[in-house]
């Protein structure tokens, strides 16, 4: 039995603790430890960061669509903010940290599987899991 | 989410002792970074950061410290987290910052 639990959400800064509250709520809900709430929160937080940054069209809406099942928790971040290269993506440097890139490194780091869809000219979804176990 | 920040100079040590209590994310960050800019305008010392009372930070919090501790490594200041929660600890740690900003935790 899957659930689904969708969030419609202004590209505003202010929206992005709003729905880092509510995923952890959710994650909660499935008996996530402590420390894999936090993680999801992080995760998701990143992901929608770079929705609001990366916005282009007038209020910059994004989705966050949340699968939620006893096994695990799917959330998806998706944007229209007109996608990117990926070829173009590099890892950031560790040795040289420097302000902003680190996002989605986080993000893989943190979450169990994370994959990226991204098209030129339309927007970029990033779908991330993390198992209950 | 609010982010609320006392800042005072410890005369003695001659260094800043910054305190952010709540949340640092894409909206709160900027906060941080006039609190830490300010700091640095009125007096060019190195920074303790206690972190006791932050409850949260992603990557937007570690690009404005980052930002710091870039401006202040020119004039030969540092920066330095005190007392991380587990969980920006462990965002320290993944992102390498540790070894750079809290030493003391990678022993």
């Amino acid at each position: 039995m899957t659930d689904m639990v969708k969030f419609s959400v202004p590209g505003k800064p202010q929206y992005v603790g709003t729905i880092r509250m509510a995923i952890s709520s959710l994650a909660n809900s499935l008996g996530f430890d402590v420390e894999a709430i936090e993680d999801i929160k992080v995760a998701v937080s990143e992901a929608c960061t770079n929705a609001v940054c990366h916005r282009s069209t007038i209020n910059g809406e994004y989705e966050v669509f949340c699968e939620l099942s006893k096994e695990r928790l799917v959330v998806s971040v998706v944007d229209k903010a007109g996608g990117y290269n990926p070829e173009t993506y590099s890892e950031p440097c560790l040795e040289c940290p420097k302000e902003g890139g680190l996002g989605i490194y986080i993000i893989k780091a943190l979450m169990d599987e994370v994959d990226i869809f991204t098209e030129v000219g339309i927007g970029t979804r990033i779908q991330m899991v993390k198992y209950t176990r | 989410m609010t982010l609320q920040i006392q800042r005072s100079f410890d005369q003695e040590k001659g260094r800043w002792n910054i305190t952010p209590k709540g949340d640092v994310d894409i909206s709160t960050a900027p906060v941080l970074r006039t609190a830490l800019d300010e700091a640095y305008r009125e007096a060019k010392a190195n920074v303790v950061l206690h972190f006791d009372q932050l409850n949260y930070m992603d990557s937007t919090g570690l690009g404005v410290i980052i930002g710091a501790y870039g401006r202040m490594k020119e004039s030969g200041n540092d920066i330095i987290l005190e007392n991380p929660r587990d969980n920006i600890k462990k965002l320290l740690r993944i992102t390498n910052l540790d070894r750079l900003l809290c030493p003391e935790l990678c022993e």
